[in-house]
């Protein structure tokens, strides 16, 4: 990217920036006074304390002890003063930053409640996580940091240039001269030093995928003896991170060296300098102790500033994440006023569905079908022909690119897609619990379920002798990755919450994988109660439950080839026919 | 921390050049206040323009000397570091690389990952920070205290008065604030957690229309961060002003008493402000000490999780050369093997015996946790038998070099696992030197050739990492076809034709048999349909062998095997297969 551009992005992401700091502006002002306020009293320190000495020597031997008290005094008052007013300055900065960072975390889950399912095919949950933890701590850490460092900087340099000025023009030029050569020569090492930091960051980020893939297909390595291979790769890409980091790290650590240098040389050049002024009665001592106090709080705001940039720039690129992810399109609004329905019957209806992810590239194409309440629905079809997509679209999580879908004759496009979903019980192959307890992830689709409803709910999903066995059986924490249940039980617990919801209408996953046999019956025991009754739609895998239903859809390539019961299917002898036999009949 | 300070050692001179260095800096920097009073005494005091000058000069010599020093020693700083890092890097990689599968286990993926990154970055961070401040700051201090003292002895009370200040009020701070840092992380845990939970949970929190739940949740959590970060801001700001409050404090008393001793000795003219900035000096010693205090716990987790890594022994130790000649045809066999876990009481696999010959099929089948996978990960040496011999080609596989056994062995996993690079490379992955010829065999084999070639760069397309641009089901196909590029005298498929719908699962056997005429293929499943054919099937229970046979066999003999093929048919089909088994033969 071209210099110019840079600028002009961290300048458009600094107005976004300032701009969403609306609401919290007063405060801001208000400590950015008092830093002003703090800077301003503590710069007077070093001129009454040089005062002192010149009062000393001018009344030597006869130190007046009286006037000495009286600054010595004033100069208490000052740097309390100063030490308050900065107190004050970074409390009302820590509240605001701290409120304003929980404002951004709140909006940030609330745009995930508000993205459209399909944005998460797309973007990886790291990257979003990385988003609310990473970005927004780096925004806590730095925002207070930034706003007090800069306004204190600002006003330092220009009180202590005003007060150099007084004391000694000849030595304030001196002093100032330095400054911009050093500012120029650690800019330029800084922005070396930046670069390599970048090209750190890059090849850590390469490194880090290296890692991970080799960790994570480990079992494929040992089983290739490919070991000495990842070796090879990742000491490659090591050497490479050694070189950048070096560079970056000594790029960085020389500014202070260099800085140093210049400053005593300025240093010096006053010590000796102000020492012939003193000699030749143009300035007293007390001026030139202050003076060289002057000059070194002259220098440290200077390549603070300096140092700011970097924390600017981190909080920046921190914000525009934040911002961007803020900014995605949300899903489209529930129509108003929404239909309802009041009574649900339990008909479902497609009308010429077409889907597509991805356009020019249907994975549901001209779909109808009539479903009468109470049916069975079964679905089909080799991997990839479309059989999640059907829940997707039933479940209102996609919308078909043409065509629609009613339940009892009202489409739910134009329902609210809250009442949408409460229409439908949801079993998915993804077992997904929340870290809490078993009660607590059970009333999750029905918060006003008592105990004892849950109990009944778990019992006739065979899961309550497995609860009751837990230490703290209904009160045990759980949670998505805890491995004291097994995969098989974690399906009975989501089929138990289906149950305490207790909706019109199910949507069913078999799993076929990692469920032993013994728990395998329990789910389709269990699985038969829940869609007793009611309609509902199972992508099958089971051969039981497929011959069970009422209605069979069989999926290929995102269309219905074929439809009926399981025997008018086999009579068929067609796609459904050759699925079967090359599951389960002779040769 | 400092059990990785023997990384330091190939470094030991570079070390040595940056104690030196850092030694002259410091003393060469603590140098210019006692030639600043110098000047002022002698110099302004005594009206020698001469002597200023001269002492100038000196003084621009040591700046001199002193930058170089700094110069010299922040190479080597970033130097010693970076290479420090790198070596510890590649240090956990290649334990890592070589751990067997159990050791594996006991750390997630994502821990080890971010051992082998972040971990090595905060250590290296800390380490360069420890050869800036650790080893500079006790210099500082004890240089700083020795010219003070010699510059004003009967001001020398004033360094306690203002390192007692420091270090009390830095000490109050941090163990109130320290604590509470261990909440805050937790805090930040749990909100993690929660949006983790959420982004995971998508649909069935839309599903349900639990949003105001979540959020609920969320925000209490996030109160309380908040509440918790104002706490620890609002203390830890009390720093800045207390210290800027000292240091202007101690300065006073400096200029206080040096002019109250002016009667005394009128060189305390100079020597007061020499002594200011010594002071000075010993305080910032002091708050860099501390500030390390606070750094090295963080970098002590870090250090000890890497630790944890590499004092992990080495479970398996491979022989250089394989000892004894292995058998020409191919064959797999356990005599009498049991595995346990280390510090378990449980036999995983208890007394195990049968032999695969070339050319059948063995399979393997029992419920989870009946031992089946650890069985197969027994052959390449994934996990070591407890007992018993496990022996591959007539050998027993400890007497096999690595490479000679790794070889035989096509090692199909359960999870279809890819790397970053082409379909090309992944096929290959076992065997960089296979033809394309065998490639494309591979692929066809595997049932992989229709979607590669419907690819628009066939063979050479990207494969992105972990697989990420590839289905669950194409990702299984390349690893199958991966291993069967290797042309093995063994295949392993460790239940990965479940991931496979039921008719690519059945053409890919069939297809197989082409390539399995002198192998020895074993396949653990869980579908009876992929195994039937089997010529050996060998049933586990509870880690042991309960029946080994042919399908129809097992089925009038086997009571465990009966549960589970009655388990994954329908009560009619169960009895037409319990009826053909009756007849007996079947062809």
């Amino acid at each position: 990217m071209p210099k110019a551009t840079i600028r002009k992005s961290m300048w458009a992401s600094f107005k976004v920036f300032v701009k969403s700091l609306k609401g919290h502006r007063l405060p801001i002002a208000i400590a950015i006074l008092l830093t002003i306020g703090s800077a301003l009293l503590g710069i007077f320190i070093p001129k009454i304390l040089g005062d002192m000495t010149t009062i000393a020597v001018n009344t030597y031997p006869n130190i007046d002890w009286g006037e000495l008290t009286g600054k010595a005094v004033l100069v208490i008052a000052l740097f309390l003063g100063s030490s308050a007013l900065n107190y004050g300055q970074a409390y009302i900065l820590a509240v605001v930053s701290a409120k304003y960072t929980k404002g951004l975390r709140e909006k940030i889950l609330d745009k995930i409640f508000k993205l459209p399912i399909s944005y998460f095919d797309k973007h990886q949950y790291g990257d979003i996580l990385s988003r609310m933890s990473n970005d927004v701590d780096v925004i806590t850490t730095s925002m207070s940091q930034e706003i007090a460092d800069v306004s204190m900087s600002i006003t330092i340099i220009l009180g202590v240039m005003i007060l150099m000025l007084t004391i000694s023009i000849p030595l304030s030029l001196i002093s100032f001269v330095v400054v911009p050569i050093s500012v120029l020569v650690v800019g330029r090492i800084m922005r070396y030093a930046q670069k390599y930091f970048r090209e750190q960051q890059n090849t850590l980020g390469v490194l880090n995928s290296e890692v991970e893939e080799d960790y994570s297909g480990e079992i494929v390595i040992k089983s290739n003896s490919y070991e000495d291979d990842a070796l090879n790769e990742f000491t490659r890409i090591n050497d490479k991170l050694t070189k950048v980091a070096r560079r970056a790290q000594i790029f960085s650590s020389l500014s202070f060296p260099v800085t140093h240098i210049f400053t005593n040389l300025g240093y010096v050049a006053v010590c000796a300098l102000g020492g012939v002024f003193v000699i030749q009665g143009r300035i007293s001592i007390g001026n030139i102790q202050a003076f060289i106090q002057y000059v070194s709080q002259f220098n440290r705001p200077i390549t603070e500033i300096a140092s700011t940039t970097s924390t600017l720039q981190a909080l920046l690129a921190a914000s525009e994440r934040i911002f961007e992810f803020l900014n995605e399109k949300d899903e489209t609004p529930d129509q108003e006023p929404a239909k309802t329905i009041s009574k649900v019957h339990g008909e479902v209806e497609f009308h010429d569905v077409n889907f597509s992810y991805i356009e020019g590239r249907p994975v549901i194409k001209h779909f109808s079908a009539k479903i009468t309440p109470g049916m069975k629905v079964a679905i089909v079809g080799p991997t990839g022909a479309g059989k999640t997509t059907m829940i997707n679209l039933l479940m209102r999580f996609y919308e078909p690119t043409s065509g629609y879908i009613t339940v009892d004759g009202v489409p739910t496009s134009e329902m609210k897609r809250s009442d949408v979903r409460r229409l439908f019980g949801m079993v998915l192959q993804d077992t997904w619990l929340f870290s809490g307890t078993v009660e607590e992830n059970l009333r999750y689709g029905n918060l006003s379920a008592t105990l004892d409803d849950i109990k009944r709910a778990a019992v006739a999903s065979n899961v309550n002798h497995i609860i009751e066995a837990l230490p703290k059986a209904y009160h045990s924490e759980i949670s998505e990755d805890s491995d004291n249940i097994s995969a098989g039980e974690k399906q009975l617990l989501t089929i138990a919450r289906a149950m305490v919801a207790n909706p019109p209408m199910m949507i069913l996953d078999e799993a076929t994988s990692n469920v032993d046999t013994r728990t395998e019956q329990l789910i389709q025991d269990s699985f038969e109660k829940l869609t007793s009754g009611r309609t509902s739609f199972v992508i099958a895998h089971r051969l039981s439950t497929i011959r069970n239903s009422d209605l069979i859809l069989v999926m290929r390539d995102g269309n219905i080839v074929e439809q009926g019961t399981h025997s008018e299917l086999l009579k068929l002898n067609g796609f459904y026919a050759e699925l079967y036999n090359s599951q389960f009949a002779e040769n | 921390m400092f059990k990785l300070f023997r990384f330091l050692k190939p470094y030991w001179w570079q070390v040595a050049i940056l104690l030196i260095s850092t030694a002259v800096q410091v003393y060469t920097t603590l140098r210019l206040p006692a030639l600043m009073a110098d000047i002022i005494n002698n110099g302004i005091v005594a009206g020698d323009t001469n002597y200023i000058w001269l002492t100038g000069l000196r003084m621009i010599g040591l700046t001199i000397v002193s930058a170089a020093g700094s110069l010299i020693s922040s190479y080597f700083a970033a130097r010693v570091g970076t290479n420090f890092a790198r070596d510890v890097r590649t240090a956990i990689f290649t334990k890592v690389i070589n751990f067997n599968l159990l050791d594996l286990k006991s750390f997630s993926t994502a821990s080890l990952l971010t051992r082998t990154t972040n971990d090595v970055n905060q250590v290296q961070n800390v380490m360069i920070m420890i050869f800036a401040i650790l080893l500079r700051a006790p210099l500082f201090l004890i240089i700083s205290i020795i010219m003070a003292i010699h510059t004003a002895p009967d001001m020398s009370w004033i360094i306690l008065v203002g390192a007692a200040a420091i270090l009390g009020s830095a000490v109050m701070i941090i163990s109130i604030v320290m604590p509470k840092f261990k909440v805050f992380q937790k805090l930040i845990d749990k909100i993690t957690l929660i949006t983790r939970e959420n982004l995971t949970g998508l649909k069935v929190v839309r599903a349900f229309d639990n949003e105001k739940l979540e959020k609920d949740k969320f925000v209490r959590t996030n109160d309380k961060l908040t509440k918790l970060l104002i706490f620890i801001d609002k203390i830890l700001e009390l720093q800045n002003p207390i210290i800027n409050s000292v240091f202007n404090g101690t300065t006073l008393l400096c200029s206080w008493v040096g002019i109250s001793l002016l009667s005394k000795d009128f060189a305390y003219l100079g020597n007061m402000t020499a002594f200011a900035q010594y002071v000075t000096f010993v305080m910032i010693s002091f708050l860099m000490m501390s500030m390390l205090f606070v750094m090295l716990p963080r970098a002590n987790v870090s250090a000890h999780r890497i630790n944890d890594v590499l004092k992990k022994p080495m479970r398996i130790r491979w022989r250089e050369k394989t000892s004894g000649m292995p058998e020409k045809s191919a064959s797999v066999e356990f005599k009498n093997v049991d595995f346990s876990y280390p510090e378990a009481e449980e036999k995983v696999l208890d007394n195990v015996s049968f032999k695969a010959v070339a050319g059948e099929t063995t399979a393997f089948i029992g419920s989870t946790g009946s031992g089946k996978s650890t069985l197969i990960n027994l052959i390449p040496r994934f996990y070591e038998a407890t007992g018993g011999e496990v022996l591959v080609n007539g050998l027993p596989v400890k007497n096999y070099a690595k490479n000679d056994l790794i070889e035989r062995i096509g090692f199909v996993p359960q999870r279809g696992i890819l790397f970053a690079g082409t379909v090309k490379s992944n096929i290959k992955f076992g065997a960089p030197n296979a033809s394309d010829e065998q490639m494309r065999k591979a692929a066809r084999i595997a049932q992989a050739e229709s979607f590669i070639e419907k690819l628009p760069e066939k063979y050479n397309a990207r494969i992105s990492q972990g697989g990420a641009n590839v289905s669950g089901g194409q990702k299984q196909r390349l690893s199958i076809a991966r291993a069967i590029c290797k042309n093995p005298d063994i295949f392993i498929f460790d239940d990965c034709f479940s991931a496979l719908d039921m008719r690519t699962d059945a053409r890919l056997r069939t297809a197989l048999k082409e390539v399995t005429t002198d192998t020895v293929t074993l396949i653990v499943a869980q579908r009876v349909s992929t195994i039937k054919d089997a010529d050996q099937i060998v049933v586990l229970d509870n880690g042991k062998v309960v029946g080994k046979g042919k399908h129809f066999e097992l089925l009038k003999k086997c009571k465990v095997y009966q549960e589970i093929v009655k388990s994954q048919l329908s009560d009619k089909e169960y009895a037409k297969e319990i009826k053909q088994a009756e007849g007996g033969s079947h062809a």
